[in-house]
């Protein structure tokens, strides 16, 4: 997949769940800080991204997606190990 | 499978606000199926509405919350000493029909993604073989300190 249809999706479905649009979803922006994301909200966001990818994302990297960017990150990975 | 004194080990909901009688399945962090029988004499029927009881559709989602509680019931018990308060998230739910005294709530909860503290989980409320209401659930389990 295309780095860029990637993100785009993904920002998309974060600005579903938190309610925002997408535009104000940045690379960069802070979900806790900036967005006034909950952990609840997080939880959320992982559990559209598993689904729309089908992949197994485990708990512990929950705390890493605190971004777009860093979310676009983990999906990419565990979408590459899907894929082999 | 689990009757009501069993379920109060889990549940910390009470009278008059403990809403679902008898778990008939339980697979922890994976299905409930749970059962609240519905009479004349619950208080909400006074006022909800005279001459008219209807069971308000805020206790139906009350009731799909404290199922899903039961989800987490081996950890509760595991850690029993540790009190656990439990706080919805959202709730999602559209309503079929209304549900009406002598009616038995059949409801069934099956964790779309569940974590040690937080899960999303799908219900569904059925009286017989009709659809009463279904939606999606999020709640945190926080131990209390």
């Amino acid at each position: 997949m295309q780095p860029e249809v990637l993100e785009k999706e993904i920002r998309d479905i974060i600005a579903q769940v938190i309610e925002k649009d997408p535009q104000e979803v940045l690379p960069e922006a802070r979900f806790y800080e900036d967005l006034g994301v909950d952990s609840m909200m997080a939880l959320e966001i992982l559990a559209a991204i598993e689904k729309k990818y089908k992949i197994a994302i485990p708990e512990e990297k929950l705390a890493e997606l605190r971004t777009l960017k860093e979310t676009v990150g983990v999906a990419r990975q565990y979408l590459n190990e899907k894929e082999g | 499978m689990y009757d009501i004194l069993q379920i109060q080990e889990i549940l910390p909901q009470r009278f008059p606000f403990l809403l679902i009688d008898r778990v008939i399945e339980l697979e922890p962090g994976k299905k409930v199926v749970a059962v609240k029988n519905v009479t004349i004499n619950e208080q909400f029927f006074s006022g909800h509405f005279p001459g008219k009881p209807v069971m308000p559709g805020v206790l139906i989602i009350e009731a799909m919350a404290q199922s899903s509680i039961m989800l987490f019931c081996e950890k509760a018990k595991e850690l029993h000493h540790t009190k656990y308060t439990y706080y919805l998230g959202s709730a999602k739910v559209r309503f079929r029909r209304p549900v009406t005294p002598g009616d038995q709530l059949k409801i069934t909860v099956i964790p779309r993604k569940m974590i040690s503290t937080l899960a999303i989980v799908e219900a569904k409320v059925e009286v017989g073989d009709n659809l009463v209401a279904e939606g999606e659930l999020s709640f945190a389990a926080k131990a209390e300190v």
